[in-house]
């Protein structure tokens, strides 16, 4: 099996530690004999349906963000990620690009910066500055995420397993509009906007988030439904991954609940 | 009299956490004596004849001491903020140290001021030093959560350049492209230092050639090792063999920018050369162990430039030990880890080694064993004990060949610490060479 990742802009949105999500779905593939491609998707270049098989969308400085707005609508690139989520196929985006996935950034000064719509959200800037380790609990697909579907009671008590950790770092604040599904409620941090709870959202296959840290390398569990619904989405069938020793990242996993959960 | 009354509280702050082995007194003595005498470091550095500031992400004690070294060696008695301790109630403890209590209105009998400035604090606390000479050495990312985007960095250094007066002597990283967007802001003339051929591109050193107009200029580059490099060091009027005894291209910007400072205060250079042979590394910078190397890392930028340093250097008997605090002088986002380039140490050529070993400490310790395991590095050969004690001593006594220490910051002084207590070294802040 073969996969390609989609590394959009990876050139200008890469601002802290994201490249490790594409370490992590790379080694993780690899690991389990699936070759893996990364392509990565700039301004100017052309994107065509299926060219890729999973999406990920890091976070930049606000410069680069005017310029990736502007490339998502004018190359048709907006559009293209939008239809490929709608069949399936995954997508992980962090800060920056969750913001450029929803509706709208409104700056301080200045015309807003419109999304791609995909995600039914938007963001505002603001003055505060969230910044710090995050803790969620990540109900939206924590059923999903673990091999524990069978295990369905309401009172089950939670476990490391529910939780997903990383640190944010961001100003603007996001707000779900009616009937969007939040990634997770925060247990420490503060999330979309510091004030639902929210944190994140999730369309389909297609995340977006505030969380750095890496995430998915000490998140494995979430690494693996991203590679999942890929291979899925591309070859058409249920794929059963073959499970990788975790030990070190579900310690580093953990010790961030325990610390800052 | 309240100027005198802060003096005193700092001392007696810097005496006691002496006393009782707490530190080094680098920060707490001027934290309090600022909050009693606010213009304290606009007061006491007019009372030195000449100062210089040092900026940038990454080799400012380095450059620091360099300087320091030469200077003294050429005469000068100097001032500095050895410990690293670069905000300004670092400059303020070292300020307050330098005062002579027998005499604390009079001048300090001290000819220089160096001092290091992070990032961020360079905008409040430069103006108030009033320096004859400043450096910039280069901007990468470094600790988001606390300066912000480099955009952010470079726009707060702009805005106080504007205000620095045009006769000041303003040196930049010729090779840095971010740094130079920085003359324009400057009324006076900036001058550039750099290395032939090579540029800093991203997080990297990568040779390129293109056309410089360098001021200051390091050509015929050959790097010996873990021991030293050499190069010509060319200006206007120098072309000085010079043998700098670090190893890594990134020390050589650091010598670099200490001779283009040494140069603008009317030092006699042509010593320079000299006076690097008897030079002694900052401590955990290059620091060197009668069983190995401590090499402090703390950004993806100067954690690569290490590992690019080391890689070819490893023998297969060799050990590392890392260590990854997130206290907040280490930065408490440890997503950096995941843009330095681990890769680069696991593919070194002389060692197989994939299979050194491999001991990693610290608070996030089994973040950067996953990262390490991301690397390429076989997670059998790493050890994870969060305790650096323990780690430090597990490390030495499996010893077969050099360990290589790799620490961030606070680990780095924490280490400090037990090399002192098991009677390796002094304490940082008793070490005699403090210049």
């Amino acid at each position: 099996m073969k996969l390609t990742i989609g590394y959009l802009y990876g050139d200008l949105m890469n601002i802290y530690g994201d490249t490790g999500n594409i370490i992590a779905l790379k080694k993780r593939a690899e690991w389990r004999g699936i070759e893996v491609e990364i392509k990565n998707i700039s301004i100017g270049d052309k994107l065509k349906k299926g060219e890729v098989d999973i999406f990920f969308f890091g976070g930049g400085q606000d410069q680069a963000q005017e310029l990736v707005s502007a490339d998502l609508l004018k190359s048709g690139k907006g559009k293209l990620i939008k239809q490929e989520v709608e069949r399936g196929m995954p997508l992980l985006a962090i800060c920056g690009g969750y913001q450029l996935l929803g509706d709208y950034y409104r700056p301080h000064k200045g015309p807003k910066l419109p999304g791609i719509s995909m995600f039914p959200a938007y963001t505002l800037a603001s003055f505060d500055r969230m910044i710090g380790n995050i803790v969620i609990q990540s109900s939206a697909i924590s059923y999903q995420l673990s091999d524990r579907k069978q295990k369905k009671s309401d009172d089950r008590r939670l476990t490391t397993d529910d939780f997903l950790v990383g640190f944010e770092n961001h100003s603007g604040k996001t707000y779900l509009k009616k009937g969007a599904n939040p990634l997770g409620l925060v247990s420490k941090g503060w999330g979309n906007n510091g004030k639902d709870k929210t944190e994140g959202c999730i369309y389909k296959n297609a995340i977006g988030c505030y969380m750095h840290g890496s995430l998915l390398p000490k998140n494995p569990k979430l690494a693996d439904w991203l590679l999942k619904k890929a291979l899925e989405t591309k070859y058409g069938k249920e794929i059963l991954l073959e499970p990788l020793d975790d030990t070190l990242e579900l310690q580093a996993h953990g010790v961030a609940v325990k610390k800052f959960g | 009299m309240r100027l005198l009354f802060a003096i005193l509280l700092g001392k007696l702050i810097t005496y006691l956490t002496r006393i009782l082995k707490i530190g080094g007194g680098s920060a707490a003595p001027g934290l309090y004596a600022l909050k009693i005498y606010p213009s304290l470091v606009e007061k006491l550095s007019k009372r030195i004849p000449k100062s210089v500031v040092i900026t940038g992400t990454n080799g400012k004690t380095t450059t620091a001491k360099m300087l320091a070294h030469f200077a003294t060696a050429s005469g000068l008695k100097v001032i500095r903020n050895h410990t690293g301790s670069n905000l300004e109630r670092g400059i303020a403890s070292t300020l307050i140290h330098g005062v002579s209590l027998s005499h604390p209105w009079g001048g300090m009998n001290r000819h220089l001021g160096i001092w290091e400035l992070d990032e961020a604090a360079f905008n409040a606390v430069a103006p108030k030093l009033s320096p004859d000479v400043i450096v910039f050495l280069n901007v990468f990312r470094d600790q988001l959560d606390r300066y912000g985007e480099i955009n952010t960095v470079l726009k707060n250094w702009q805005e106080t350049l504007k205000k620095i007066p045009s006769g000041t002597k303003v040196l930049v990283n010729g090779d840095d492209a971010n740094i130079l967007r920085l003359a324009t802001s400057f009324r006076g003339k900036v001058q550039k230092f750099g290395v032939k051929d090579y540029k800093i591109v991203g997080e990297g050193i990568v040779h390129k050639k293109e056309q410089e107009n360098l001021d200051f200029e390091a050509k015929d580059v050959k790097l010996d090792g873990l021991n030293s490099s050499s190069f010509i060091l060319q200006t206007t009027n120098y072309q000085l063999p010079t043998t700098l005894p670090l190893p890594g291209i990134y020390h050589i910007y650091d010598s670099l920018a200490a001779f283009a400072c040494a140069f603008n205060l009317g030092l006699p250079v042509n010593q320079f050369t000299n006076s690097l042979i008897h030079y002694t590394p900052a401590f955990g910078r290059v620091e060197k162990l009668g069983f190995g190397y401590i090499f402090l890392i703390k950004n993806p930028a100067g954690a690569t430039q290490v590992f690019e340093t080391i890689a070819p250097n490893l023998k297969p008997t060799d050990t590392l030990l890392l260590a990854l605090n997130d206290n907040i002088a280490d930065g408490t986002d440890v997503s950096w880890i995941w843009d330095a380039n681990f890769e680069v140490l696991q593919n070194s050529s002389r060692a197989k080694s994939r299979d050194l070993k491999l001991y990693v400490s610290g608070s996030r310790a089994y973040e950067l064993a996953a990262r390490l395991k991301y690397a390429g590095f076989d997670p059998k050969n790493i050890t994870v004990d969060p305790n650096l004690k323990n780690a430090f001593r597990q490390a030495r006594r499996n010893l077969k060949g050099q360990l290589f220490i790799l620490p961030t910051y606070t680990a780095m002084l924490e280490l400090q610490s037990i090399l002192a207590k098991s009677g390796i070294k002094k304490h940082y802040w008793e070490e005699e060479d403090r210049v």
